[in-house]
């Protein structure tokens, strides 16, 4: 079994007439240090997947696993103490605190566990991301790629057992997107760092390693990503049927 | 956490000062209030510490009972007690002093104190009794010879040499200046002015012939004055009180804490309270606001992995340092307020000796600054919970909304019963019988609950009232009008708690003016309804009785009938409770004044009110359980006991309270035989202009006499009334400027939330003016409705408590004037609070507007 682990998940809004079903029998598998990617339209459930494998939502019926603890069950307190630590985000709209610094942003996650920074592992993720000289400006004063830096940075200095992405490129302009794409990308490998990415772009896609499709609330195709022309064949193939 | 709630407040200075200042003010009363206590408090120990600082034993006449509000004079000694004590062992010298009031008569007017401060007249008291520093000249030695306090001879240019005249009872006399002094080493105690005589003066001048006020006592070296004071208190009668000096200064200063503790601090503390309240208001409102824009942000922090309880620090964090800087900010201010209020005192005629400014810890700091950050964090604890309810989900999600808590759906029932309670509450307070304490705490809590009641129904009632208000608003061109309109009630329950912290000021001013106003109008009701007489005349300084020779003097003027004095004084009744003992003349009463009976009286008693007899007033009769038949023991604050029978009842709670006897029976209970007030009457058919100017003219030899006709004496009642009213208006002014600062921050964060859609207004065409007008609208609305609020709600409860006073005679009569008046101050009020946030939205750069997330 892998680190996050679905079966049978589905999630209904609503009741009676008005009920809408987005997820309709989801079960997937994602591996550790796998980098996966949720593709899919509009409406197709892969946003209420991704809630509910972060234990941000709850599923209808079904069950979610993270590292092997059944979080369909938790209560709120525990659910935030598996979000505090096993669990990291990366949003489309950034969702920095203004008022602190980048690096002040990075080590929140670590402040609010009340744990200890260990200075050489945020040295070398502030490294990694890309961010050496901009630590001490307010997000304000950073462009939107180096504000997903820190962004990402602020994900992985818990060091989670897996990262989940939500469109993070999409708030970016392509060149950018392709930027922070790369840096997730290399931060996936060097850390060996579990990654769930939901997009709609073909292009993010293609850097995963898997590209799970999404439609009607059921996952209708799993393949291992070779290239964004690939994907977007797939994607045509899907929303012609 | 901590961190970051500091960051957020620095980075929003200007949220944080406004949201600051509403506590500010409030501590700064509730310092301010301590410091002035303390100030009086400590002026009064110095005054009598330096009074009986060369002062062994004390003694006085002991009064009959406790005479906290200081209506009865206790009566003298008899001189030869002097004698007496100078025979027993161990004293080395006795000396008796006489106090009285009168004032210096320079160039044909007397000379008054300074805001109300007494005019005092001692006799002179030889060393080491006299603590006063002579300043120039010496005391006086022989008869018409007077020595002036330093402050009272430089405020009117007088000298040594100078001929100048002083009221006394028995008419103004003749003195030459001999002295200057200062009392200790200062010049001035709180703005009296202080005439020192000789005793031999002071005895005849003052109708204290043979007697002695007070009597001063030096011991020999050796004997202790504990020791003295038991030796000449077993020589004396008991109703002579023989006190050590220091027990006097003692007693003497605790009577002045007293009437402090039991008045002027709890009503300073009640202004404050209000001020506060309205504060709470405030910080609920900013911070509910400041939540609802935040609520990314905290999904964000509970995203990855802050507990719900930290979100609730992080808040209440925030709120408690804008606490403890308010309160701290406060209690620096307090000092300033303190100022303020010694001004204001002595503006209004309640000029009281003020000691230097000294800010203890408690309760001058911890009080204030308890108040200040408990406040805080109480009106910011619902919202802050409200943040730890944000979905962590919000962090994802465009427009999320906070779900209902189950309490909500039962609001406005609570708040409906709230509200209801509240005014109950206050009749109860009103009406109730417990102590005077425990019914001023119901009435104020049945207040605060009926303001918080009020405060939450009032999100159901925007809409209409916004609607009525925007109304005439709307008819204008442009759309500015109907913009501002439903700006207001986009989100009632903020327009609600914006427009209520307006509504406790606006509501506390109403109250007191429809308060004031009824038991004004019932007095000067009373006034035309009972006194059938021309002139009503009175000291002009406060306690002083009319000297029985002006009574003569008037009696003679020709066109007058009937000239009779009315004397009073409180009186204890049988074993529990004062009142009132008027004394009149039964033969004239119903000349001057028309007697309501009740219980088939008829003014017949009058010619039967023998000696022994009582008329007695209604609510005296209830109180004391009496009726025409039974009888009654009164004591006299000398200790003199007399039985009194009662022979009829009448009503007049206002003017007569207590109870009327004759002449002959009132000298029994004082000796005091002059009058409190002179009623003259007219005979029928004289020229009144012409008889009012031949009595003033008659009594231009009593220039602290102060004639007035019945119209002239209602104007200065309705001017003192007013004087109170101003004085009440001032202290409630901090409660209206808290909530404009209120309104100011509401308004600034509204804009701040719409900025990306006053972009949009302004792109397609909206101008500057136009928008800055809508705010100024909306501001205006939204005061409105605060103001219509409060006058509401201070009707009511005025009403409330007129209801429950309506024994007393206190009427209910709405000044319709000075309630549209309050109205437009509100109006004023808001648009004086749009100026700032109207020029911020008119300011903004409408690209970045636009693109502003």
């Amino acid at each position: 079994m892998g680190v996050i682990s679905a079966t049978d998940v589905t999630r209904r809004y609503g009741e009676g007439d008005a009920a809408v079903d987005a997820l309709k029998g989801v079960s997937l598998d994602v591996p550790a240090g796998q980098f996966a990617a949720v593709m899919g339209p509009s409406g197709s459930g892969k946003s209420t997947l991704m809630h509910i494998l972060a234990g941000l939502d709850r599923p209808t019926s079904g069950t979610v696993s993270i590292d092997g603890t059944d979080i369909s069950e938790l209560n709120d307190k525990k659910l935030t103490l598996l979000r505090r630590h096993n669990i990291g985000f990366i949003f489309q709209f950034f969702n920095l605190l203004p008022t602190l610094t980048a690096e002040e942003n990075i080590l929140l996650p670590l402040q609010i566990a009340g744990t200890k920074p260990e200075a050489e592992w945020v040295e070398s993720v502030i490294e990694r991301v890309g961010l050496g000289d901009r630590r001490r400006h307010r997000p304000a004063e950073l462009s939107g790629g180096q504000q997903q830096r820190v962004a990402i940075a602020r994900a992985l200095v818990s060091r989670p057992t897996v990262i989940f992405a939500d469109e993070p490129t999409g708030n970016l302009d392509s060149t950018t997107g392709t930027e922070i794409l790369a840096v997730l990308r290399e931060a996936v490998d060097t850390y060996q760092q579990t990654t769930v990415m939901v997009t709609h772009d073909a292009g993010a896609a293609a850097i995963a390693d898997r590209a799970l499709f999404l439609a009607d609330g059921l996952i209708v195709r799993d393949s291992p990503c070779r290239d964004a022309g690939d994907i977007m064949a797939i994607m045509a193939d899907l929303s012609a049927r | 956490m901590t961190r970051y709630a500091l960051r957020s407040m620095a980075s929003h200075k200007l949220r944080t000062a406004l949201t600051a200042i509403a506590i500010v003010l409030g501590t700064a009363m509730i310092a301010g209030t301590f410091v002035i206590t303390d100030q009086i408090r400590n002026a009064f120990s110095d005054i009598f510490g330096t009074s009986f600082a060369g002062t062994d034993v004390y003694l006085s006449r002991r009064p009959a009972f406790g005479n906290g509000n200081g209506q009865a004079q206790v009566g003298p000694l008899p001189a030869s007690l002097i004698q007496q004590v100078r025979q027993i062992q161990g004293v080395a010298k006795a000396e008796g002093q006489i106090q009285g009031i009168g004032s210096l008569v320079v160039n044909g007017k007397f000379v008054a104190s300074q805001g109300g401060a007494p005019n005092l007249v001692v006799s002179t008291l030889p060393k080491p009794f006299n603590q006063n520093t002579l300043v120039e000249g010496h005391y006086p030695e022989a008869s018409g010879q007077v020595a002036l306090i330093q402050q009272l001879a430089d405020d009117h240019h007088l000298h040594v040499g100078q001929h100048v005249g002083l009221t006394t009872l028995q008419g103004v006399q003749p003195v030459t200046i001999v002295g200057v002094f200062r009392f200790g080493n200062v010049s001035s105690i709180g703005g009296a002015t202080v005439v020192a005589t000789t005793f031999a003066d002071a005895q005849r001048w003052y109708d204290r012939v043979g007697k002695t006020s007070t009597i001063s006592v030096d011991g020999e070296s050796g004997v202790s004055p504990k020791q003295l004071k038991q030796r000449i208190a077993a020589q004396l009668p008991h109703w002579v009180k023989v006190q050590t000096g220091a027990e006097a200064a003692k007693e003497q200063t605790d009577e002045i804490s007293g009437a402090i503790n039991s008045f002027f601090t709890p009503a300073l503390l009640a202004f404050a309270g209000a001020a506060v309240l309205v504060g709470a208001f405030v910080i609920f409102n900013t911070f509910s606001i400041t939540v609802a824009q935040r609520m990314r942000e905290f999904a964000m922090l509970r995203t990855i992995g802050a507990m719900r309880r930290q979100v609730l620090t992080t808040v209440l964090g925030e709120a408690l340092m804008v606490g403890v800087m308010a309160s701290v900010l406060g209690i620096l201010g307090g000092v300033g307020f303190a100022k303020l209020l010694g001004a204001l005192f002595k503006a209004v005629g309640f000029g009281l000796p003020l000691a230097g400014i000294s800010v203890h810890l408690w309760p001058g700091v911890i009080v204030p600054l308890a108040v200040g950050v408990g406040v805080t964090l109480a009106a910011s604890f619902a919202p802050a919970r409200r943040a730890t309810r944000v979905p962590p989900i919000a962090a994802l999600r465009e427009g999320a909304v906070l779900p209902r808590t189950w309490l909500s759906r039962f609001t406005p029932y609570i708040a409906g019963l709230a509200l209801v309670a509240g005014i109950l509450l206050v009749f109860a307070g009103v009406t109730g019988s417990g102590p005077t304490t425990q019914r001023l705490l119901t009435i104020a809590g049945g207040a605060i609950l009926s303001f918080l009641g009020l405060a939450m129904v009032s999100r159901y009632l925007i809409r209409p009232l916004a609607r009525a208000i925007g109304w005439p608003l709307s008819l204008g061109r442009g759309a500015s009008g109907r913009l501002a309109r439903e700006n207001t009630t986009r989100n009632t329950g903020r327009t609600a708690v914006t427009a209520a912290a307006l509504m406790i000021g606006i509501g506390l001013v109403v109250f007191f003016s429809v308060l004031i106003n009824g038991f004004k109008e019932s007095f000067l009701g009373s006034i035309d309804k009972s006194i059938t007489s021309n002139l009503i005349i009175q000291s002009h300084s406060q306690g002083n009785p009319v000297p029985l020779d002006a009574v003569k003097a008037a009696q003679h003027v020709p066109g007058v009938d009937t000239a009779v004095g009315i004397a009073f004084t409180q009186v204890k009744i049988g074993n529990g409770g004062t009142d009132e003992a008027n004394g009149i003349d039964p033969a004239t009463l119903p000349r001057l004044y028309s007697i309501q009976w009740q219980k088939g009286g008829s003014d017949a008693l009058l010619g039967r009110l023998g000696a022994g007899d009582a008329l007695i007033e209604e609510q005296f009769a209830k109180s004391h359980h009496l009726s025409p038949g039974s009888s009654f023991e009164v004591t006299s604050i000398d200790g003199r006991h007399v039985d009194l029978q009662v022979i009829g009842q009448y009503k007049d709670p206002v003017l007569f309270s207590g109870f009327m006897v004759s002449q002959g029976t009132y000298s029994e209970l004082t000796t005091d035989r002059n009058p409190q007030v002179l009623l003259v009457r007219y005979a029928d058919g004289a020229n009144e202009d012409a008889t009012t100017r031949a009595v003033r003219d008659a009594l231009k030899p009593f220039p602290d006499v102060n004639v007035q006709t019945n119209a002239e004496f209602k104007a200065s009642f309705s001017k003192q009334i007013n004087q109170l009213l101003y004085l009440l208006y001032i202290l409630l002014a901090m409660s209206v400027v808290i909530s404009l600062f209120g309104i100011v921050n509401t308004l600034a964060l509204s804009v701040f939330e719409r900025t990306r859609e006053i972009g949009m207004l302004r792109a397609i065409g909206t101008t500057r003016f136009q928008l800055r007008q809508t705010i100024l609208y909306e501001s205006v609305i939204t005061a409105i409705i605060g103001g219509i609020l409060g006058i509401v709600i201070g009707i009511v409860l005025a009403w409330v408590v007129a209801l429950g006073f309506r024994s007393s005679g206190i009427v209910f009569a709405i000044p319709y004037g000075q309630v549209i008046l309050s109205l437009i101050v509100a109006a004023i009020a808001g648009a004086v609070a749009a100026a700032f946030p109207a020029r911020r939205a008119a300011r903004l750069n409408v690209l970045d507007a636009l693109q502003y997330e």
